[in-house]
């Protein structure tokens, strides 16, 4: 089933991608969005904001991969 | 004896009638001469060297002062000095206005870099202060009143970015230029309190 991405996501994730100033990620093994929001936020319960400012490259926050390089907005 | 005197006297004061009144015409002119001389470049003067101005505005007027007073004679003495005294000025003002317009366009040029960077420095740290703020605790490297730090700095910037904006859409390149400068020191102070690194 395609999934149709929502406008406020799409311009989360151009905003993320066109500015230098956004913190970047290597996904590393072991690794969720969960665990790196509380690494980076304090807080897992956050991991939509990395989710939403990388729909470009990611289709589900239960699925990311190992050298992935994710925004941290 | 006494006629001869009287006649002298009389002649004495004809001349001198006369010679003010050949004086009236040059000395009328001689101020009009300064102040249309001034007029050429009085803005820029009064933008650019107003202390200058005005101490040759004050001679004008004492000038100015000297023929209401028909004491035309003044008015010859100091003229070519004034003339001088602007003459100068003139001069001092083009020099001035070349080197503040060489340092504008510079200044434009370092503005056209930090209008395209700073906003997104701006957005940047606004993001992060926005999901910072709505975290139950705040991240490992970052302390309540780094955080604290960081918000307040993330207000200076954007006040201090308006008032940028706002000194170059006045035509004041340089100022924008250095408060820009300003903006850009103390965010990259606030990416440190965040514990973000510097743009990519």
């Amino acid at each position: 089933m395609a999934t149709e991405e929502k406008p406020e996501a799409a311009d989360a994730t151009k905003a993320a991608a066109e500015n230098p100033y956004t913190q970047h990620y290597v996904v590393q093994k072991g690794d969720t969005l969960s665990k790196i929001a509380r690494e980076h936020y304090g807080d897992p319960m956050l991991y939509p904001k990395i989710f939403e400012a990388n729909r470009d490259i990611l289709s589900d926050p239960n699925r990311i991969k190992p050298g992935q390089r994710l925004r941290i907005p | 004896m006494l006629k001869r005197t009287t006649w002298i006297a009389a002649m004495a004061v004809l001349v001198l009638a006369v010679a003010c009144t050949n004086q009236k015409g040059p000395a009328t002119k001689a101020v009009a001469d300064a102040e249309a001389a001034l007029a050429a470049f009085r803005d820029d003067a009064a933008r650019l060297l107003p202390d200058d101005l005005s101490g040759v505005d004050a001679t004008v007027a004492s000038l100015k002062d000297s023929l209401a007073k028909s004491d035309f004679k003044a008015v010859m003495a100091a003229a070519p000095d004034l003339s001088n005294r602007i003459a100068a000025l003139r001069d001092a003002t083009a020099a001035k206005k070349a080197e503040w317009e060489a340092a504008n366009a510079a200044a434009r040029e370092q503005w056209n870099v930090y209008a395209a960077d700073l906003p997104k420095m701006v957005e940047a740290i606004q993001s992060r202060v926005d999901i910072l703020g709505k975290a139950r605790q705040l991240p490992r490297n970052v302390s309540q009143e780094a955080f604290d730090g960081a918000k307040s700095g993330l207000d200076w910037m954007k006040s201090t970015w308006a008032e940028a904006t706002d000194a170059f859409n006045a035509g004041n390149a340089v100022d924008a230029a250095a408060k820009a400068q300003t903006v850009k020191e103390k965010g990259n102070e606030v990416l440190g309190l965040l514990g973000l690194a510097p743009a990519s």
